[in-house]
């Protein structure tokens, strides 16, 4: 099978699309949280 | 199968699960539009990834095989086995591959404890 030396691109480090990409970081950021500081106790020291 | 095979940690042989994708797999023939695939199509797509992956897997080492399960049943479907010569070339290529991304899916890599694909059953 002759294939000419121009070819398609590979599907390696081909990335999901922009939409699924959003989604996956929503979720990492949104599950990967830091919940708030310890809220301050007014009149402690 | 179900079963949670052990994982070597170091082997020859990498699996990388689920990564060749079939453009009819979810029904033989077809495309998940539902309109009929021509088979030379669904030939010409697997030769595709072929070629992308043993180019890609040659860069770390010389492969003694390169097995893709293309079956359609639910077990071990699109698995990629790929067998180097040299357990390092393996830890290269596992390294390498580890967060990598194929067709838009990441790519899942793991050391397999199959060298012999004659003699590969589940056990």
């Amino acid at each position: 099978r002759s294939r000419s030396k121009s070819k398609r691109i590979s599907g390696f480090d081909m990335a999901p699309p922009p939409s699924a990409m959003l989604g996956a970081a929503a979720a990492v950021a949104a599950t990967g949280q830091i919940p708030g500081t310890a809220p301050t106790i007014p009149g402690m020291f | 199968c179900s079963r949670l095979h052990t994982k070597p940690s170091i082997s020859p042989t990498l699996l990388l699960s689920n990564m060749y994708q079939r453009p009819d797999m979810i029904t033989p023939g077809v495309d998940a539009q539902g309109q009929p695939i021509d088979p030379r199509k669904i030939q010409e797509h697997f030769e595709d990834f072929y070629e992308d992956l043993f180019e890609e897997l040659n860069k770390y080492g010389e492969m003694e095989s390169l097995n893709v399960c293309d079956n359609l049943a639910d077990h071990m479907v699109g698995n990629v086995y790929v067998q180097f010569r040299e357990e390092e070339q393996a830890q290269r290529a596992l390294q390498s591959l580890s967060g990598r991304y194929y067709a838009g899916c990441p790519i899942i890599v793991d050391y397999s404890p199959v060298t012999d694909f004659r003699e590969a059953t589940c056990r």
